[in-house]
């Protein structure tokens, strides 16, 4: 008795329960994610247990390859909770890819600059930088989804690439960042000043994945405790509700949108100046959109992005192991991440705005006929 | 700019744009049927492989044309049925289909060493050697492989379907209104599913056409390099049209060649505005700044058909 | 020759069940051809569930459909096309990038396919138009024309179908009083070649000049069926309204303070769709008074209630709240109170829990936010407190609204919205689909409001339930005010008859 008793209260304290019940589906969606890559695994002549076994080993085996571990979860984790909040607010931020690349080149470019400042007021000032101009750079799509009507998915894409080349651009001679006579364009090293510490000898442990995990549970108590979340929750919840309840709608989506790009470019920050050093094209390379489907996954929940961010970046980590054990190419990684997603919406999602309908349906049918007189 | 250099941009303008068109050809029925397919580029690495590996492995251009046909099918089947008959969100579904592509096709590539170096059989070029050497038309056109005048002959077929036939209507009426579509008898879900598959096929095809048009090998990731989001963009831009949209697959494709072309020679303009430009162009047009272009009603908007 | 014959429809003892209730209660009716058959009921009585059955987009739990004598199963609209039933829907099935022609022919096999045969179905709609007298241009896109074209566009497309059976649901609704004749003509042209029409109204006026007979439903059954030359206003509106009135009317006690709360003058708004929904609609409630609004739904009682709100931009007018303007959501809880009509859509959060629904207006102030942070134990205090008081049946304040009865959800919204004691309440449809109890309790808490001097706002399409608690009872039709009376002694059929479109006269 007291068991189900603690279930319960389990289940009512705010936020937890709510994770433990949404997480079911995503769980069983990643379950049916992992059996197809097995059967992919067996397909190309190698026991599925085993390469499971080698990634595993691979993420988890040391404290090296855990370390490897959370320097991939850190920018799934910035740009995934960020990407979250839009979930949580009803838009789709699919841009965090380009907020990345935008964070970087600004935080490239302060980091790159010998200023005459301890190292912490060097690294503030790149953050503020990439904060700043990531911002900016989402403000477009923002403005145009919250004030004009225009489809946030398209535009948030459409920026993506119009970031990538711009940072290509940025990196190229004769641009004053350019690192002279490269071979691949790319930027001049950040200043040793401007450089995170590593918290761990021998890896590249950054503290990028520390911000990370902080930042999910602060966006996870702003949802759960102040008056903005409530905005937001309401919301995506129900948006003519939240328009009755006296809610600026276009403003909150401006905002959610804009907390994405921040995120995002965070994310990108904590990648040049903790472990690339420098900024250079297709550094980021898909792992924008990791992070929205690391945000997807967790249902926008940003408790659940910890979860899933870790999850993503534990199979990205693993899989180099696993190539080099088992011949199973690491690629194979990305294809399980995705097939994980694409069953979690297909199990879950799908089904479960399906059920809504029809109860909804059912209700107002009822109600038609009720009033019928 | 000299002539000759003139003549080869106008060349490499319909090379880069042949396979956008041929792409675009597809997906425009899949928008006018109220769904995004964001697929097409993983769509178009998977056809590009694929039909680098059936050239390589038959010799033959048809097989792989053929294959990679049969391809197309299967992953426009797929992507209907995720987003029309589970209803999942279409871009999130079409992101996870790029990123499955991207990680499959570098798994699959790593299988078939041999076609790593080697140039296998690309399409043949229609026009005898004779037509190549008249000014301009010769080498901008008649030097062009088959692929790329198909390209440029299919988006008028694709607007007679589209505005004379019984199914474009049908695919036209789907889009913008599919309880209507429905009241008047239509099969909403089949004629959903037959446009998202056609996407599918010449998503497919345009990755075909841009290894076994003229390069004759596959490189591993970056192949499509976001063409099938250059796609998009044109879709957006051409207004849903696909006369216009193939219009603005050349524009987008001129400003490709011109910028493959100066990373080579080098200008004072950088390149990589015109790389962006596709993409500045299509959040102008969607802003409203560039004509007007108006959207199906239902686009990227799930079909319920228990909704009366 | 079978007997079935001379009827073009018949439909016998159809019933159709919707989780939880019953929508067609065995209804049957026949339809002769070279008829016009006028089925008349107020919105929800059932007649737009029967013609979805007879169309093909709901299918019966039992009875049987009879075209022509013989008996039919029509799984789909493309066999009721086929069947030759033609059916114009109140909201239009019209594609709007489409042009009129395109319309006409979407889902018609082509003569050369697969091209489309646009120049021999062109020449087809223009002799139809100009047989019936409705004229559109074939060219047009949809979206480009006016109402009453789509409504032409809609009845030829089934013509064109060479519909014999026509469904026309509420065709005049959108129509000009000019349109209206034109309307009558082609449906007299229509019968005259052998067709046969079901129109569908809550006009009596209209249905009393086109039709043969008329079948009335309510509650969805059948009440009866009369040829229309028997039939009287008087007698048709008993029919459909006049229940006898279960409910006795409410004893209060009289108010002597009388401040105007709220106050509107001259105010117009939109629909939706653009349409005019109020027209220089006026009105002053004072405090401790309850004010009733009949009428038919869809008469811009909705659209009354969220202007009060704020939810809705006014296009001309003025609207006071004890002075103050309205010209935007006030998320003040203790200025207005709104018991709106879709609870789900508009009143409540489903997601969100009991707890956090009974603050979503002010969340943000203390003391439910302390320096930037919700208080949860103030809001659990809160929550259970008001569950006491208004008796919301819940396990707990903390699990999601979504889990709760349809009549505990209203409680959910009636506590938050009246909690604070706001000077104005509005209450808009707040009973429908409750069960007797809850009904009985709205009321009394309405009742209630009234006496501790607030003013109120109570629209219903129930007149009985308006008659029984209003002071005063205005009636709306398309917008306007057709007139006013006290709700003491008040007349139920006159007040049908102003619910009809009749304004009051003095003799009435």
């Amino acid at each position: 008795m007291t068991n189900t008793k603690k279930l319960k209260e389990f289940i009512n304290f705010p936020g937890l329960g709510d994770l433990a019940l949404s997480g079911a589906r995503p769980l069983f969606g990643v379950l049916l994610g992992l059996l197809a890559g097995a059967g992919l695994i067996a397909l190309s002549g190698v026991n599925p247990l085993d390469a499971y076994k080698a990634l595993l080993q691979g993420a988890l085996g040391s404290p090296q390859s855990f370390s490897n571990v959370l320097v991939r979860a850190s920018p799934l984790l910035l740009g995934g909770v960020g990407a979250a909040i839009g979930i949580k607010t009803g838009v789709w931020n699919i841009g965090t890819e380009g907020y990345m690349y935008a964070g970087a080149i600004a935080a490239g470019a302060v980091g790159l600059i010998p200023l005459p400042v301890p190292p912490i007021i060097h690294i503030l000032l790149a953050f503020l930088a990439a904060m700043l101009f990531s911002g900016i750079w989402g403000l477009l799509a923002a403005y145009l989804r919250a004030y004009r009507g225009v489809n946030e998915v398209v535009t948030t894409i459409m920026m993506n690439y119009v970031a990538i080349y711009f940072v290509s651009w940025m990196v190229q001679e004769p641009q004053p960042m350019a690192e002279p006579g490269s071979f691949f364009p790319m930027s001049k090293m950040i200043a040793p000043t401007a450089k995170l510490p590593i918290l761990m000898s021998g890896t590249s442990l950054h503290p990028g994945f520390i911000i990370g995990i902080a930042a999910c549970i602060l966006f996870f108590l702003v949802l759960r405790f102040t008056p903005f979340g409530f905005r937001t929750r309401m919301l995506g919840a129900n948006p003519e509700a939240a328009r009755y309840a006296g809610v600026n709608v276009k403003r909150q989506i401006l905002f959610a949108l804009l907390i994405g790009a921040v995120m995002g470019g965070v994310a990108g920050a904590f990648e040049i100046m903790g472990l690339k050093m420098r900024v250079y094209m297709d550094f980021v390379a898909g792992v924008g959109y990791e992070a929205v489907a690391v945000a997807l996954l967790a249902g926008g929940n940003p408790l659940g992005v910890i979860a899933s961010a870790l999850f993503f970046s534990a199979l990205k980590a693993g899989g180099a192991t696993m190539s080099i054990q088992t011949g199973v190419g690491a690629p194979m990684t990305v294809v399980i991440e995705a097939l994980c997603v694409i069953f979690v919406i297909a199990v879950g999602y799908g089904e479960r705005k399906r059920l809504e309908r029809l109860e909804k349906k059912g209700k107002e049918d009822e109600e038609v006929v009720q009033n019928g007189g | 700019m000299e002539a000759d250099q003139i003549i080869s941009w106008l060349q490499a303008t319909l090379r880069w744009g042949g396979p956008l068109i041929l792409v675009s050809i597809g997906e425009v029925f899949s928008e006018r049927s109220g769904v995004i397919n964001v697929g097409i580029e993983g769509i178009m690495l998977f056809g590009a492989l694929t039909g680098v590996a059936i050239s390589y492995f038959t010799g033959s251009v048809v097989w792989a044309v053929l294959v990679t046909i049969l391809l197309g099918i299967l992953l426009g089947s797929g992507f209907a049925y995720l987003t029309v008959s589970r209803r999942t969100n279409q871009v999130v579904t079409g992101l996870m289909v790029n990123l499955a592509a991207l990680g499959g096709t570098n798994l699959l590539f790593a299988l078939l060493p041999a076609t790593r170096s080697e140039r296998v059989t690309t399409f043949p070029v229609l026009f005898p050697e004779s037509f190549h050497s008249i000014p301009v038309i010769g080498p901008v056109l008649f030097k062009q492989p088959v692929n790329t005048w198909i390209a440029l002959i299919l988006p008028f077929i694709a607007a007679w379907v589209l505005y004379r036939t019984t199914w474009g209507l049908n695919v036209r009426a789907v889009g913008d209104n599919p309880q209507a579509a429905a009241t008047a008898g239509l099969r909403v879900v089949r004629l959903k599913y037959q446009a998202v598959i056609l996407s599918g096929i010449f998503a497919a095809l345009g990755g075909c056409a841009l290894t076994l048009g003229e390069v004759g090998y596959f490189a591993s990731g970056g192949m499509t390099a976001g063409r099938g989001f250059v796609v998009l963009a044109a879709v957006v831009v051409g207004g849903w049209d696909p006369v216009k949209i193939a219009l603005a697959c050349l524009v987008f494709g001129a400003a490709d060649a011109a910028q493959l072309r100066m990373q080579t020679v080098g200008s004072d303009i950088p390149y990589q505005i015109f790389q962006m430009l596709p993409y500045l162009i299509t959040v102008a047009a969607l802003a409203g700044l560039v004509g007007r272009t108006k959207p199906p009603k239902t686009w990227g908007a799930p079909y319920d058909p228990a909704d009366i | 020759m079978v007997k079935g014959d001379e009827f073009a429809l018949r439909m016998e003892g159809i019933t159709k069940r919707f989780p939880g209730v019953l929508a067609n209660d065995r209804i049957s009716l026949d339809c002769r051809k070279g008829e016009v058959l006028g089925l008349l009921g107020e919105n929800g009585a059932g007649k737009t569930t029967l013609m979805n059955i007879l169309y093909g987009l709901h299918q019966p739990d039992s009875g049987q459909i009879f075209i022509n004598g013989e008996s039919v199963k029509i799984e789909s609209p493309a066999k009721a096309i086929q069947l030759g039933i033609g059916m114009v829907h109140q909201h239009f099935k019209l594609v709007e990038a489409l042009t009129a022609l395109e319309n006409v022919i979407l889902g018609l096999p082509s003569t050369r396919p697969p091209m489309l045969d646009l120049a021999p179905a062109r020449t087809r709609l223009l002799t139809l138009c100009e047989e019936y007298g409705l004229r559109v241009d074939p060219s047009v896109e949809v979206w480009k024309m006016p109402v009453g074209q789509q409504q032409w566009l809609e009845i030829l497309k089934a013509l064109y179908r060479d519909a014999k059976l026509l469904v026309l649901d509420e065709p005049s609704s959108v129509l000009t009083p000019s349109e209206g004749e034109e309307l009558f003509r082609a449906i007299r042209k229509l019968t005259q070649e052998g067709r046969s029409v079901i129109f569908i109204s809550h006009k009596l006026g209209e249905v009393l000049d086109i039709t043969d007979r008329i079948t009335v439903i309510r509650d969805g059954h059948v009440v009866g069926t009369v040829p229309t030359k028997e039939a009287t206003q008087r007698e048709l509106a008993r029919m459909m309204v006049g229940r006898p009135i279960m409910m006795g009317r409410k004893t209060r006690p009289v108010m002597t303070q009388k401040d105007p709360v709220l106050v509107m003058e001259n105010v117009n708004a939109n629909d939706d769709r653009g349409l005019p929904a109020l027209k220089n609609f006026s009105l002053t409630i004072h405090a401790g008074e309850i004010v009733g609004v009949a009428g038919v739904d869809g008469n811009g009682q909705r659209e009354l209630a969220e202007c009060i709100v704020g939810l809705r931009k006014r296009t001309s007018g003025t609207i006071r709240v004890k002075g103050r303007v309205v010209d935007r959501v006030i998320d003040d809880p203790s200025f207005v109170g709104f018991i709106p009509e879709d609870r789900q859509k508009t009143g409540l959060v489903l997601d969100l829990r009991v707890s956090e629904n009974l603050i979503i207006k002010d969340f943000a102030d203390p003391p439910f936010t302390k320096r930037g942070v919700l208080q949860y134990d103030v809001i659990k205090k809160h929550a259970r407190k008001l569950i006491g008081d208004y008796d919301i049946r819940t396990p707990s304040s903390e699990v999601q609204v979504r889990h709760l009865s349809g009549g505990n959800q209203q409680k959910v919204v009636v506590a938050r919205e009246l909690n604070a004691k706001p000077v104005l309440d509005i209450a808009s449809q707040a009973t429908r689909g409750l069960d007797l109890g809850a009904v009985e309790g709205v009321h009394d808490t309405l009742l209630s409001e009234r006496n501790r001097g607030a003013a109120v706002l109570f629209i219903s399409t129930e007149l009985q339930e308006v008659m029984s608690l209003s002071d005063r009872i205005i009636v709306l039709f398309r917008g306007e005010v057709m007139g006013e009376v006290d709700g003491e002694g008040a007349d139920v059929n006159t007040i049908g008859q102003m619910m009809l479109g009749h304004a009051l006269e003095v003799a009435a």
